[in-house]
């Protein structure tokens, strides 16, 4: 549900001026991490240029393959790559040798290059080229060649490689030329910026403080209110339910919180009065929401008040990751489709500071040979809890557990520690399960107490009680005197653990309702590790509850820090992104068969579409963002990606997958997605992803209303409100309505002549029709198959107009609070495990100026929500005096 | 603990050939625990509820005529061999609440115990549903309280639990649904395992009851909710304990593959078949099964039926054309045909009075009567079985317009043996329908 409007919108920017947010970089790789570009995969191809597989030659190639290229002499061969920013660099060419392949001569297209050091071979005819012999007795790895303290500018380098003859002993290539063989070109970056740019330190809000005129008193703004709002605002006019009369005589403003934040939401916004009414002069409205925010301050500082979040149910993500840091387990405990990606190999590692340019990564949800059919024999996983109406699945309202959950929960701790894979998958098996011979059961009970005390405060990240700890102790006294065996009881008791209230359940606040502030700080390691991790807090973090020293601002700014570099943080990404973009749509959505064959891998096949690739692209998309520490305006748009080749065949070529007809068009098995450079601003950003464009349309034609919703609700977050009930028809296929001779937008304007529906599609629609040059699959038109014209023009919130989604795109950048408030409440929201509420609007603003400061870069919105009393659950520190 | 005996055999047409298996008669064999006598009952009264989402094809299913003579609508043609046992009652109505999605209502609030008035946080009037309270009563004497099932075809996260659910404990507490076959035969015939486990659950409940100390009240409702299930799993264990025996002796077939390979009816009439086995082996007495979640909008194969994946939600917004309508009004035609088999089947199984359809009332609905303009007056309700001889069957029946849904509830729950004398926003039974 929507609850705040948009910040202040203070018209045309001045000059329009946008920043460049790819500038936005927090984690930057470590000295002694090399950008490496591999020759087959990351360098782009030309003429007979390909990927061979030296598998066969031993394993000493970087990723087991190289770039190989053919021809005569005087061809030149060249290559691109992307220097990501300008500087000093030392360029490492490793090169393949073997007995056909030629001499050449290099340049780094119009880069003098001063020196060079590599083999005998290798001599610097100038100072701009290079000559190499690639001549090798048999296939193998040649000196690598460096260019030393090169200076590279920020943009594509091409480097031109000329064959120039060959080594006398050569053997020539097919009788007509030679070849050359390319692993790897790396870059190492010399004059490296020392830290991190500067952050702005928390902005302290109260630039108010300057202002000569003082606040305004209950009565004061009373009057004020008298004068303009209360003709209509009387409890009885039609104009209004907003009853403001018990403003006239009563100044109790504890009583008046939720007016007040309604009152000040309208001023701020210029929603009232309405145009026909007496406008309020500028300065009184800006002191009347001046004085209103300070009231509201003062008044949640007074009442400590943050709407409270309800204890929740882990769901199944969730219950996996603790029960998998728990137990220190070697994996998941079952498949998961949540997870989309299923790397090849592990990719994700934020302390590397890099996302790595190519990734082998396959799509778990969508590519059903790729979700692991058992990980733990007889272990399988509950049903996944639905999002709430534009929201998560981490609310304690819907979380609830039924008999059949309760059921799976006291059957799963069983089959855990009973899977036959399970002592070797557990890190910790010996010393929790396993004890010395020959001790007597009152020994064995000593031994399983302490080592239950420990584990149990990690299971319930809480303190655990003497009485608490008893239970469990004696309930293995229980099983050992029945079984007679320390292993068996000491997993009976974990099994039981695992299906406790104290396990399963997130509790926000430690204390009942009514005491005093929290006396320590696990309910906070709770929330940061349920935030973060999708998980139960570590040792570290529990060290830091107990002494309560998590408390301290700085502290937990470093915890977060850490959490944020650990690849736990990967779970923002499976549970967070997912369902804030709402990707599962693309999951059921079936573009019509017939229409868009080449959506599917191959005729008559529909089990296979290209959402199993194209849905990874913006995943992949956000997690370099969170791994290299980006702004999230580059979620709006980008000038790079991740696609496989396949999918990127998919956005660029006229006629994808190279007329594959009655074969495999895509491969449905893992892939490889690399980086790609982006010049063409019609792509980039998850907006105009292939993935969003599908999933937000009809089978045959796209849903410019669906898809305007979803913009709405995901990059505005003014979800529309529920449609009513009249709902006129429309034809669900759009070359019926061009057949009529109009296009899908003069139809649906048809329908729209009803001024109580227009007030709502008013909103909605521009956006979904900025998007019609994208088809239903999700490809680029400029016009309908039918020959008209699309029409995509429209206005940004009713303000800022756009000709085409190049020009939306723009107007979201020009005016990035829009987003940035957007993103950040789907994110407090998710940490926070509830919805917003109105009483949250003065924090919420909080954490979104200091987003603001930072542009956007991620881990500024994470820390601006820890550090905040919402998320925090306690009064705010003094920051601001009136 | 009850003993049920075993009486005489007979064969269920379930499951095709892949699940015979021989009857059972539960029947008790003295007082309940002090409680309420169930004694008298030879063959115990049973409900169950079919759900189809967002609503009909209003011209093509309501019968023009009225009375025992009626004359089948199109879309209740198939019901042409069960006529006798069906009644059709028009002109139910429930009050819808502004503000909330449609659709979601439709579902949650559908057989709610609440007033429109009554709305839960969530915004829906919902209160334990119809269902719940039967089953507060009938769990007394069944291994399982109520069986929730659902043919959810659809994969994606798309909706909230409000269009996936017609069952609820209360607000916010929803009686989940099971969609994978295996898994209900599993729980229904295959408790063992949850038998070893019993002895956590007085490990646990002690564990929640210091917790629950510890708590706020708004903490404390959802670890009430944890409690009331580990009692109800606690009671089921002992019960299926008591009857290992005898299901042993039924040794039913698992059936075989997953929903996802099964067509659209095979997955509705296998959901169906182990609905039924549970309500002749008195494991349950009440059950729900919903066809599908309301709206969702994703195209869905239904084999046979359909050359391109059918598109229930979109097709309810476009029946202002003709041939929209036709395919939506085939659609809810492949509703009631699965619903007819369920009929006939139960039809055949027999009891030591009458069959189980007799003794059975078995309700065919939706939260909507017209998904086009998401209207709820006059819903979609067909009631077949006599509930143990106490409703007629073989006739259409059109109440006065505004004639609460509530009262066919509250009519519902007073054959069931419950002593309500109003539900939700009931103004009294349809004697009506009353034998």
């Amino acid at each position: 549900m929507c609850l705040f409007g948009m910040l202040l919108l203070t018209g045309d920017e001045v000059g329009g001026q946008t920043f460049d947010y790819h500038q936005i970089r927090g984690r930057l790789p470590s000295q002694s991490d090399i950008e490496v570009h591999e020759g087959e995969s990351d360098l782009t191809k030309s003429g007979t240029s390909r990927f061979q597989s030296l598998a066969p030659f031993g394993p000493h190639w970087s990723q087991g393959a190289h770039l190989l290229w053919d021809g005569a002499v005087g061809d030149i061969f060249t290559t691109d790559f992307f220097v990501e920013e300008a500087g000093i660099y030392d360029v490492k060419i490793q090169f393949t040798v073997a007995p056909d392949y030629g001499r050449f001569s290099l340049d780094l297209e119009d880069v003098p290059i001063s020196k060079v050091v590599g083999a005998d071979s290798t001599t610097q005819s100038n100072d701009f080229q290079v000559t190499v012999d690639l001549y090798g007795n048999d296939v193998a790895l040649a000196p690598p060649v460096w260019l030393k303290s090169v200076q590279l500018k920020r943009g594509t380098q091409t480097l031109r490689m000329r064959l120039t003859g060959a080594n006398p002993k050569a053997s020539m290539f097919k009788s007509r030329g030679y070849l050359l063989g390319l692993d790897y070109l790396s870059l190492n970056r010399l004059d490296r910026p020392e830290a991190l740019p500067e952050k702005s330190g928390p902005k302290n809000s109260e630039t108010v403080s300057e202002n000569p005129t003082k606040s305004l008193t209950v009565a004061e703004i009373s009057s004020q209110l008298g004068q303009y709002c209360f003709d209509c605002h009387d409890g009885s006019s039609n104009e209004s339910d907003l009853d403001l009369t018990a403003w006239r005589h009563d100044t109790d403003f504890s009583q008046k919180m939720e007016e007040a934040q309604a009152i000040r939401k309208a001023l701020k916004q210029n929603e009232m009065p309405p145009e026909d009414a007496d406008p309020i002069p500028t300065e009184v409205r800006s002191r009347l929401i001046r004085s209103l925010d300070s009231l509201i301050q003062d008044h949640l500082r007074e009442s400590l008040r943050v709407a409270p979040v309800i204890m929740r149910r882990m769901n199944r993500l969730e219950y996996n990751n603790a029960v998998r840091d728990l137990l220190e387990l070697r994996g998941d405990i079952y498949p998961l489709p949540e997870k989309t990606l299923r790397p090849g190999q592990p990719y994700f590692n934020p302390s590397s500071g890099r996302f790595p340019r190519s990734i082998v990564v396959g799509n778990r949800t969508l590519g059903k040979n790729q979700v692991e059919r058992q990980i733990l024999t007889g272990v399988s996983p509950f049903a996944l809890d639905l999002q709430a109406e534009g929201g998560f699945n981490n609310r304690g309202e819907d979380l609830s557990v039924s008999p059949i959950l309760l059921e799976s929960f006291i059957s799963l701790g069983r089959a855990i520690i009973s899977a036959p894979e399970f002592d070797s998958y557990c890190e910790i098996q010996a010393e929790l399960f396993e004890a010395p011979e020959g001790l007597t059961l009152a020994q064995e009970v000593e031994l399983a107490s302490g080592r239950l005390s420990a584990l149990m405060e990690r299971a319930f990240r809480a303190p655990v009680q003497e009485t608490t700890l008893r239970r469990y102790v004696n309930y293995f006294e229980t099983r050992c005197r029945e079984t007679g065996k320390f292993t068996d009881a000491m997993k009976d008791v974990v099994a039981a653990i695992l299906a406790s209230p104290r396990f399963l359940f997130v509790r926000a606040e430690e204390t009942a309702e009514g005491s005093d502030v929290p006396s320590s700080a696990y309910p906070l390691a709770n929330r940061l590790a349920f935030f973060l991790w999708s998980s139960i807090p570590d040792r570290e973090l529990l060290e830091l509850a107990r002494t309560g020293e998590l408390r301290q601002p700085e502290v937990l700014r470093q915890q977060t820090e850490r959490m944020l570099s650990d690849p736990k943080c990967q779970a923002l990404s499976q549970n967070f992104a997912r369902q804030w973009l709402r990707l599962d749509q693309l999951i059921t959505a079936v573009p019509d068969f017939e229409r868009f064959p080449e959506y599917y891998s191959r005729i008559g096949c529909e089990q296979w579409k290209l959402g199993l690739q194209s849905m990874m692209e913006p995943l992949l998309l956000f997690e370099s963002i969170l791994v290299e520490d980006r702004s999230i305006m580059l979620l709006v748009d980008s000038n790079y990606t991740y696609r496989s080749d396949e999918l990127h065949s998919w956005y660029t070529d006229e006629v994808p997958f190279n007329r594959r007809e009655n074969r495999n068009r895509f491969n449905t098995g893992m892939q490889s997605f690399r980086r790609r450079q982006l010049s063409d601003r019609r792509q980039g950003g998850v907006l105009t992803s292939t993935a969003a464009m599908t999933m937000t349309s009809a089978p045959l034609r796209t849903s410019p209303i669906v898809r305007g919703a979803w913009v709405a609700t995901v990059f505005l977050n003014q979800p529309p409100p529920p449609p009513p009930d009249d709902i006129p028809s429309i034809e669900l296929d759009d070359r019926e309505i061009e057949a009529q001779g109009m296009t899908l937008r003069q139809r649906l304007e048809q329908h729209q002549i009803n001024v109580a529906c227009a007030s709502c599609h008013s909103k909605i629609d521009p956006l979904g029709f900025a998007l019609e040059n994208y088809d239903a699959v999700g490809r680029w038109r400029d016009e309908y198959s039918s020959g008209l014209k699309i029409d995509s023009q429209g206005k940004l919130l009713g303000q800022y107009p756009f000709s085409d989604a190049v020009e939306l795109k723009d107007q979201l950048l020009r005016h990035p609070e829009i987003f940035m408030q957007a993103f950040s409440e789907h994110l407090i929201s998710y940490a926070l495990g509830r919805e917003l509420e109105i009483s949250d609007q003065m924090w919420v603003e909080e954490i979104v100026e200091q987003v603001e400061a930072d542009h956007g870069q991620f881990s500024s919105v994470v820390h601006a929500i820890v550090q905040s009393p919402l998320f925090l659950h306690s009064p705010p520190t003094k920051t601001s005096e009136k | 603990m009850k003993k049920l005996q075993l009486h005489r055999r007979s064969m269920i047409r379930g499951l095709g050939a892949s699940l015979a298996l021989p009857w059972l008669e539960a029947m008790s064999n003295g007082a309940q625990g002090g409680s309420q006598c169930d004694a008298s009952n030879l063959s115990p009264k049973r409900a169950a509820f079919f759900y189809i989402p967002n609503g009909v094809v209003q011209s093509a299913w309501n019968p023009v005529d009225t009375g025992a003579d009626f004359t089948l609508s199109p879309t209740l043609e198939p019901l042409a061999e069960v006529r006798e046992h069906i009644a059709v009652l028009t002109n139910l109505d429930r009050i819808k609440v502004a503000g909330t999605d449609g659709h979601a209502q439709a579902s949650t609030c559908w057989l709610s115990s609440a007033a429109p008035d009554q709305l839960s946080p969530a915004g829906y009037p919902l209160k334990r549903t119809i269902d719940q309270l039967m089953a507060d009563h009938t769990g007394q004497f069944t291994a399982f309280r109520s069986l929730e099932l659902s043919c959810n075809p659809f994969e994606d996260n798309k909706e909230s639990i409000y269009f996936d659910n017609i069952s609820w404990f209360g607000h916010g507490h929803v009686a989940r649904s099971i969609r994978e076959p295996q898994r209900v035969f599993q729980r229904l015939f295959k408790m063992d395992q949850h038998v070893q486990s019993a002895s956590v659950l007085d490990l646990i409940l002690d564990d929640a009851s210091d917790l629950r100390r510890e708590l706020g009240k708004n903490d404390r409702r959802k670890l009430d909710e944890y409690t009331e299930s580990v009692r109800t799993v606690e009671l089921q264990i002992q019960r299926v304990q008591d009857r290992q025996k005898e299901l042993k002796l039924i040794n039913p077939k698992r059936p075989i593959g997953t929903w996802q390979a099964m067509r659209r009816d095979e997955f509705i009439q296998i959901m169906g078949d182990l609905m039924i086995l549970a309500l002749q082996t008195d494991l349950t007495r009440v059950a729900s099964l919903m066809t599908a979640p309301e709206r969702w909008s994703t195209p869905v194969k239904v084999e046979e039926w359909f050359e391109a994946p059918t598109e229930h939600h979109s097709w309810t917004h476009g029946q202002g054309n003709n041939h929209v309508r036709q395919e939506l009004a085939k659609l809810d035609r492949f509703h009631v045909t699965q619903f007819a088999a369920l009929v006939q089947k139960m039809a055949k199984i027999e009891e030591a009075e009458g069959t189980l359809l007799d003794n059975t009332m078995f309700l065919l609905g939706s939260g909507l009567s017209s998904g086009e303009l998401h209207v709820c007056n006059n819903l979609p309700t067909v009631i077949a079985g006599r509930g143990g001889g106490q409703f007629l069957t073989g006739h259409h029946t059109r109440f006065p317009e505004g004639t609460p849904i509530a009262n066919l509830w509250l009519t519902m729950a007073k054959v069931m043996g419950l002593s309500s004398e109003r539900i939700g926003d009931s103004t009294g039974t349809l004697e009506r329908i009353l034998a």
